[in-house]
């Protein structure tokens, strides 16, 4: 199969990029204040996880198609407008069919508005690059910020109370909960030392290409 | 000046569009989130009054256990949540009261629930507030809350009112206060004692 043609071959890198390499959270170092606010527990990372996938592609993908027609001094704003409709529509269906979680994030869905790197992908990418292919940028940025969300839920979940989506993994018994975790001091350590490994083992080849 | 206009006429229609579709939306989920913020009242009502709640119904299957175990009955200006025994349905179980009034930074809401003697409290939930986390937040705490347990709604000679200390609680009516948070436990009490002279006009203690 040839690279499809909407890319002009440049898909795979960009959903990489956005993954792995260029990671929101870790290489960029960018939305981490909801990375730490609702990481507490493995269930609302994950359902914001999959609310910023579906944000911020679909903004991402009204941006770059309405990317000729923006007037250049009102640009900002007008990505911040396309992104407000989206994160409406999210929080309406949190509320309408997952009140639990909804109740748990709290403002935090709102606050994707103001997330950085909401705007940094609208302003640096997606007002720049074709439809398609913003979209996956906006997919693989959004699913790269999950992705860590997912992993600092789950450390700080399994830590601060032995549980996993509320399953008992390890009984205290075994491992004595520390609430730290699950409270702001645990997001803190736990984001600082995930940074601090990936940098020293996944992102150490890129950093030393500079 | 061509441009201008343009840029004008972009932001209004831009703006419309951006307006309408929430809009759809959220006449869409209306329904849906109406049920669970009528739910989320519920389960709190039925909190204070003790009625235990199964885990994981459904929010019409809560409002319809709430319907079926709670009455509501109004006398004046007040509105009772009523709950019967389970047993023999004609005994009056608890009732509770929905309070509001405002805080140090914003509105607390709440409901306090009564013994059949409409002067002993057998729970209260803030489950609003706007107060200073950590300080003031923490009357939406299950600690502050369960200090309000087998409480009274009156002092010794009879009066009413709730009197939150800043330590030594003793009498039947007094709570003992959270440090650091004079300011909140001060609008708390009157809050309270607002809803409980409601309560002594239109019903009285034990009338």
């Amino acid at each position: 199969m040839t690279h499809c043609g909407a890319c002009d071959g440049k898909g795979k890198k960009t959903f990489k990029d956005g993954v792995l390499d260029n990671n929101p959270i870790f290489a960029q170092v960018l939305g981490i204040c909801s990375a730490l606010a609702v990481t507490s527990k493995l269930e609302t990372s994950l359902v914001m996880g999959i609310g910023y996938v579906f944000v911020l592609s679909l903004s991402t993908l009204v941006v770059s198609m309405l990317r000729h027609t923006i007037p250049h001094r009102i640009r900002i704003i007008t990505q911040v407008l396309v992104v407000c409709v989206f994160v409406i529509i999210l929080d309406q269906l949190l509320k309408a069919f997952y009140w639990e979680a909804s109740r748990q994030l709290g403002p935090y869905v709102g606050l994707i508005i103001t997330n950085t790197l909401t705007l940094g992908r609208t302003e640096g990418f997606s007002i720049q690059n074709k439809p398609i292919l913003s979209l996956v940028d906006g997919v693989g940025n959004g699913l790269g910020y999950a992705l860590v969300l997912a992993v600092i839920g789950t450390v700080r979940e399994l830590f601060g109370t032995g549980k996993i989506l509320g399953h008992l993994i390890l009984p205290a018994t075994i491992y004595t909960p520390n609430q730290m975790m699950v409270l702001a001091p645990g997001a803190f350590f736990g984001l600082g030392i995930l940074i601090a490994l990936l940098n020293l083992t996944v992102l150490k080849p890129q950093g030393k290409k500079k | 000046m061509k441009r201008n206009l343009y840029t004008i006429f972009y932001a209004f229609v831009l703006g419309v569009v951006c307006a309408l579709v929430p809009t759809i939306v959220g006449e869409f989920t209306a329904p849906y989130r109406e049920a669970n913020a009528r739910a989320e009242e519920v389960r709190n009502i039925m909190h204070v009054l003790d009625i235990p709640i199964k885990q994981g119904i459904t929010s019409r299957q809560l409002v319809d256990q709430f319907e079926s175990t709670v009455k509501l009955r109004k006398k004046g200006n007040l509105q009772m949540y009523i709950s019967y025994d389970t047993v023999d349905t004609s005994k009056v179980h608890a009732i509770a009261v929905q309070f509001s009034g405002s805080g140090v930074w914003g509105l607390i809401k709440g409901f306090i629930a009564l013994d059949t003697d409409m002067v002993t409290i057998r729970r209260i939930s803030f489950y609003q507030n706007e107060e200073t986390p950590g300080l003031g937040g923490e009357i939406g705490t299950e600690w502050f809350q369960n200090e309000f347990i087998g409480k009274k709604i009156r002092d010794d000679s009879g009066k009413p009112g709730i009197r939150i200390k800043r330590s030594g609680a003793r009498g039947p009516n007094e709570i003992d206060g959270i440090s650091g948070a004079t300011l909140t436990c001060g609008k708390v009490q009157s809050v309270l004692s607002s809803i409980i002279e409601v309560i002594d006009k239109e019903v009285g203690f034990g009338k």
